[in-house]
């Protein structure tokens, strides 16, 4: 019988697929993502594709804000860059989808790099209203740019194709974003157990500290900025070409709270928990829309009454979490794992 | 604790979802994603009341003919994503042959699936002039003039009050604001009136000075507001008459409701608006007599129904009238609904508005309205006036 878990070095300790049982269940999870657009129609699948860009955002987002401690509140605005990259580039410079996401990705990190600026000199709140000024800019630039974004009106983009292969559908469209998603998590779990990740972890829990140890704050708080713009500018050219259409009203100041709520209701520091978030909010609102609007078919007059009451909820819910398990779903993730590693012997 | 909680909950849902399907007769779906939550609630929750009212009271007249209507409605929140995927939801769970949708930002993103996928007849809360163009999105229709139209019904009324005028347009920074601004322009040119300013201020900014200040600078004598609901229209029109501006103020559909004249009190004094519907207190118009006879059976609490109400129950007159005629042609699918749609002409609203054509998925003609500060209400001054 099981009885715990021991490790000789830390090497061991930091590995990823720490036993035959995690690498079994992840294998079984894999596979049925993969299985699940067979199975699944259009709107499970919209709400997959929906999930799948949100768990890119939110890991950005995590490395910055859980791993090196900068809040930021304009995530939504690099979404926004990188999402008018790739829209610009594929409609001006008829560029096809694969060269664009990655252009949108490193100008997504252009932008954050130079946002990221301010934080060598400001920490915490002040940090937090100089990213929050970055939020306003850029939405600024969207709407009055016409020549170069159309303003308010927004760009059409294209289909991604690949080959003969147009990704027109949100089945298709699925395997793009879980792939991406996949790479997404893959490099930001690598990312943080390396002398990088420790480094951003070092400047988190101390920056005068790490500084003394030899971290140079200017590069990696930079870096940190850069990699999670990076990964926010994907996600905005992925959601762009999903959705056919980029306007600036898809990157409110409240998408950069959502992400925010994202990585808090999931788990600070932690990239099980950024996926754990993304599912949670997106979720969420949708199950209990399923729920108010099933009520409002059978009762009409009871879903004017129930409609509204999904956002209280959503709200009690948020709160509730977050009162009995601060550290976030990721850490409700962990105690039960603990508790059925030693089940039903547990002292 | 949550184990116990979540049995009832899940076999409450399931009864619920069971007891909504077991109906067995033949059956005509209408989907809708209101936006009845969120910051368009204000006029979303009476678009549905009225959308709903209509299709109920056609029911209750004998369906399309025998077959009842089922309205489907879900929230949208007024957010893109969210009412995109309401609309997935709806279309992939119920299958509905038409659809009612919320923003114009929803509209444009669905539009392409709808032409290549989905194939129902559309129509939304937006009245935008991208959307309405038979040519692209053949299934789209707007249910009324267009901003665009409404700009041109009110340039063509100040070009009969007094050719040549000094205009000026006073829109929000938003695509509803700025929708029918370029139209605006053309029209000004074509009935030789003089676009003096265009003056851009925030959705519910109060700072608007300045902007004032340029009216009166170049004296303009018609201000056409667009894009907003109320605020900053009151401000505008107390700071003109703070600084002796004479224009006359108009506005378009959302800037022509109870709503704006309460706030504005004594100096909604002289405001002209355009509407393509009736108004509620409107007894000369027939179909009022049986809004009015079934709010009060069934939402006796309603004292007063706004436009937006009107709007929803218009689109229901129009949607009823598709589906009766798609059925008569044989099949009720979205294709032949755009032909029921397209052949309508001349077909009697009740008075809603005056007989309506549709005109590239579109009906442009609406009527000028006075403020009446005494009453509190808007009355007619002119009669329909038609674009196009």
């Amino acid at each position: 019988m099981r009885c715990g878990d021991f490790k000789e070095s830390y090497i061991k300790d930091e590995q990823i697929f720490q036993s035959l049982f995690v690498k079994f269940w992840l294998v079984v999870f894999i596979l049925f993502l993969f299985v699940l657009p067979f199975m699944a129609d259009p709107y499970v699948m919209y709400i997959a594709n929906l999930i799948g860009v949100a768990v890119i955002a939110a890991i950005g987002l995590n490395i910055l804000t859980g791993f090196t401690g900068q809040i930021s509140l304009g995530h939504a605005a690099f979404a926004g860059v990188g999402g008018y990259t790739a829209a610009i580039l594929m409609t001006r410079f008829d560029l096809s989808f694969w060269l664009a996401l990655p252009c949108a990705g490193i100008m997504a990190a252009l932008a954050g790099l130079v946002i990221g600026i301010p934080s060598l000199r400001v920490k915490g709140l002040y940090l937090c209203i100089a990213t929050l000024a970055a939020q306003f800019i850029f939405e600024f630039i969207f709407i009055h740019w016409e020549s170069m974004t159309h303003g308010i009106r927004g760009i059409n983009v294209p289909a991604p194709t690949l080959g003969a292969i147009v990704i027109d559908t949100e089945k298709k469209f699925y395997f793009l974003t879980l792939g991406i998603a996949v790479l997404a998590v893959g490099f930001a779990r690598n990312l943080v157990r390396s002398r990088v990740g420790r480094a951003f972890v070092a400047i988190r829990d101390r920056d005068l500290a790490a500084e003394i140890m030899g971290i140079s704050l200017f590069r990696y708080k930079l870096t940190a900025f850069a990699i999670s713009s990076f990964y926010a500018g994907m996600a905005g050219a992925l959601w762009v070409c999903f959705m056919r259409i980029v306007t600036p009203e898809q990157f409110p100041f409240h998408l950069s709270i959502q992400y925010l709520a994202m990585v808090i209701v999931g788990g600070m520091g932690s990239i099980l928990g950024s996926i754990f978030g993304a599912v949670f909010m997106t979720l969420t609102p949708e199950l209990l829309n399923v729920i108010s609007g099933a009520v409002s078919k059978a009762y009409p007059t009871l879903g004017q009454l129930f409609i509204p009451m999904k956002e209280v909820v959503f709200g009690t819910l948020i709160v509730v979490f977050l009162i009995f398990e601060p550290l976030g779903l990721a850490e409700i993730w962990r105690r039960i794992k603990a508790f059925f590693l030693l089940w039903p012997f547990s002292y | 604790m949550q184990r116990r909680l979540l049995i009832p909950v899940l076999a409450m849902v399931a009864v619920l979802i069971f007891t909504s399907q077991s109906i067995a007769e033949e059956v005509v779906k209408v989907g809708a994603v209101q936006p009845v939550t969120g910051r368009f609630a204000f006029a979303g929750v009476h678009i549905n009341a009225g959308l709903q009212d209509a299709l109920m009271i056609a029911n209750e007249e004998g369906g399309i003919n025998g077959k009842k209507i089922q309205y489907i409605m879900e929230d949208g929140t007024y957010n893109v994503d969210v009412a995109v995927a309401a609309f997935k939801r709806i279309m992939s769970r119920d299958n509905p042959v038409v659809m009612y949708g919320e923003s114009t930002g929803m509209g444009k993103a669905v539009a392409p699936e709808i032409k290549e996928r989905y194939k129902v007849l559309y129509s939304s809360t937006s009245f935008s002039s991208e959307l309405a163009n038979a040519a692209d999105n053949p299934f789209v229709f707007v249910p009324g003039p267009t901003y665009s139209d409404m700009f041109g019904i009110l340039l063509k009324y100040i070009a009969q009050e007094k050719p040549g005028a000094n205009v000026a347009f006073f829109y929000s920074d938003t695509e509803f604001g700025k929708d029918p601004v370029p139209y605006g322009r053309e029209m000004c040119k074509k009935l030789g009136l003089n676009l003096v300013a265009e003056e851009v201020a925030k959705v519910g900014g109060v700072d608007v000075a300045s902007q004032v200040l340029d009216l009166k600078r170049k004296n303009a004598e018609f201000v056409i507001f667009q894009g907003f609901v109320t605020s900053p229209v009151d401000a505008v029109i107390k700071q003109a008459r703070d600084y002796g501006l004479k224009a006359k103020f108009m506005g378009t559909h959302w800037g022509t409701h109870k709503m704006l004249l309460d706030k504005l009190g004594p100096l909604a004094e002289g405001y002209l608006g355009v509407m393509p519907y009736a108004f509620y207190y409107q007894d000369e118009v027939p179909i009022m007599a049986k809004i009015k006879a079934w709010n009060k059976t069934h939402h006796p609490e309603v004292e007063y129904r706004p436009t937006s109400y009107m709007q929803g129950f218009f689109t229901g007159q129009v949607f009823v009238e598709c589906l009766k005629r798609a059925d008569q042609m044989g099949q009720i699918d979205g294709e032949t609904l755009v032909k029921a749609l397209q052949s309508i002409k001349d077909v009697d609203v009740g008075g809603m508005m005056a007989p309506i054509t549709v005109v590239n998925n579109k009906i442009p003609m609406g009527r000028v309205y006075k403020a009446n500060v005494q009453k509190g209400i808007f009355e007619p001054i002119s009669d329909w006036i038609h674009t196009d």
